[in-house]
């Protein structure tokens, strides 16, 4: 989506921030929180290296999901099962849903989420384990869109309704 | 193994159900409703030094706005019961897993036969309140040295009326529970369940030993973490090919396909995607040792992950 000058231009919004302790926790909702540079979000498993995923290389400070991709499971589209999937933002597991960001195009892409700024480091892919932790068939209704793994370029508070912006 | 949501719940009432015996209810903090226990479950507890303990649901399964738990003092066991006997007051929040479900009532049954001894009621006293709301033919056999000593006693007189049959084995007129009342060979349909001390269990394995098989069930903890797994060596076969290669004890089955130029998918490399899931067979007197949290127990019996898990012998994959 370029401007007239070529610079990206899209406004979204944070509407829910989770963390959780440790691998399995169930997620819990902040109203705050503070990202810490090269880590992650203060009390989340992969800020204290609980996760699941933790002893593995890749970046994953912080993982967004657009809650569009939410909206869409709810109205079964595209019909994948047998009928709307119904996800609450504490249970995919990522911890910012966000309106009006497309994660998809941020890959390498630095943007700001209140005092914070990240950056796009890989698109995220859903897994099984959250599929059983569930108990319910995410797994192909989540594919290529299961959000995005970033890095947190620089730390700072962020707070549920703060603006997002590319930088 | 399959991963279970682990909550913080918070003891919301604590309650002595019998000399030794503390009932415990726990509650979500943000939600009205806990996942749905089927009668029989059990939810792990997870103490704050890391040990997992685990804890059959008592209460009735409908209920699914809390979870309760009956757990004996055992004051020479491993600590865990004493930690909850110390520590758990009203208001402590405490991790426990979604409930899992090891001890099925068996579906289209016509009858159900129920043995519990003492603290083996708390699986028990779940499936009796389920049975008795849906209506269902069953018996309850209930196994204690005196009614005081008997938890949550009250409740399935309630529940139960004269389907409880309440077996002493102290008290002035003892009357003991007699495995050997159990028909040799009951009508098609019943099934038997046990839940107590060991010795209550063998008894009832032994008399019901020729009772149809698949009609007997016994609850059993499957251990949960294996800190103490040491990996073995074992032989990979490969379908396609009839190669046999060796991974050693220090190698996993995905590293020894690379190296031996199989371009098998992989992701997480430590057991929880399912992207490495791959067919296999075995011959008798080899095992597949499951260790991946991404198959489920019905797909185990023909599907393994190469990252994590082995083999004792020769396993074959669809390869
Ligand atoms: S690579 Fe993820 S389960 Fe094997």
């Amino acid at each position: 989506m370029p401007g007239d000058d070529g610079t990206p231009h899209w406004r979204g919004t944070l509407l829910h921030i989770h963390v959780a302790q440790a691998a399995s926790y169930e997620m819990e909702p902040l109203d705050e929180a503070t990202l810490i540079a090269g880590r992650g979000i203060e009390g989340d498993r992969y800020c204290l290296g609980t996760g699941t995923y933790s002893k593995l290389p890749a970046v994953r400070d912080v993982t967004l999901i657009e809650i569009e991709v939410l909206e869409a499971l709810a109205r079964n589209d595209p019909p994948l099962q047998d009928a709307p999937l119904l996800i609450d933002p504490g249970q995919h597991r990522r911890n910012l849903t966000v309106r009006g960001v497309p994660l998809a195009h941020l890959v390498g892409v630095r943007f700001r989420i209140g005092e914070a700024v990240l950056r796009g480091a890989r698109l995220s892919f859903p897994c099984r384990y959250l599929e059983q932790l569930l108990g319910r068939p995410v797994y192909q209704p989540l594919y290529n869109r299961s959000g995005i793994n970033c890095a947190i370029e620089q730390g700072g508070r962020i707070r549920v309704g703060d603006r997002i912006e590319p930088l | 193994m399959t991963p279970r949501l682990i909550m913080k719940l918070e003891v919301s009432a604590v309650a002595d159900a019998a000399p030794g015996v503390r009932v415990l209810t726990f509650r979500h903090r943000l939600r009205p409703t806990l996942p749905k226990p089927e009668p029989g479950a059990h939810v792990d507890l997870h103490l704050p030094d890391g040990r997992v303990r685990q804890y059959s649901l008592c209460g009735d399964p409908a209920d699914a706005t809390r979870y309760t738990i009956a757990v004996k003092l055992e004051p020479e066991g491993r600590g865990g019961s004493r930690w909850v006997h110390q520590q758990l007051q009203p208001g402590a929040v405490v991790p426990v897993s979604a409930p899992r479900n090891n001890f099925r009532l068996a579906e289209g049954a016509r009858q159900h036969v129920l043995v519990a001894g003492g603290i083996g009621i708390t699986p028990i006293a779940a499936m009796a309140r389920h049975l008795a709301r849906c209506g269902e033919a069953f018996e309850l056999h209930y196994c204690v040295r005196d009614e005081a000593s008997a938890p949550l006693l009250p409740e399935l007189r309630a529940a139960c009326g004269t389907r409880l049959h309440l077996w002493r084995s102290g008290g002035d007129v003892p009357s003991r529970f007699d495995p050997h009342r159990l028909s040799p060979l009951p009508q098609p349909g019943t099934h038997l369940y046990c839940c107590g001390p060991h010795r209550l269990v063998d008894a009832v394995l032994a008399a019901s030993a020729g009772w149809p098989a698949g009609s007997v069930h016994v609850e059993h903890f499957a251990p949960l973490y294996d800190a103490g797994f040491v990996p073995e060596a074992f032989q990979l076969g490969i379908a396609s090919t009839g190669a046999t290669l060796e991974v050693p004890a220090g190698r996993s089955a995905l590293d020894v396909l690379r190296e031996h130029g199989f371009m098998h998918p992989s992701s997480c490399g430590i057991g929880v995607c399912g992207a490495c899931e791959c067919g296999y067979r075995v011959a008798d007197g080899s095992t597949v040792i499951h260790r991946d949290v991404a198959i489920d127990d019905t797909a185990r019996v023909h599907r393994m992950t190469p990252c994590v898990s082995r083999a004792r012998g020769r396993v074959l994959l669809d390869l």
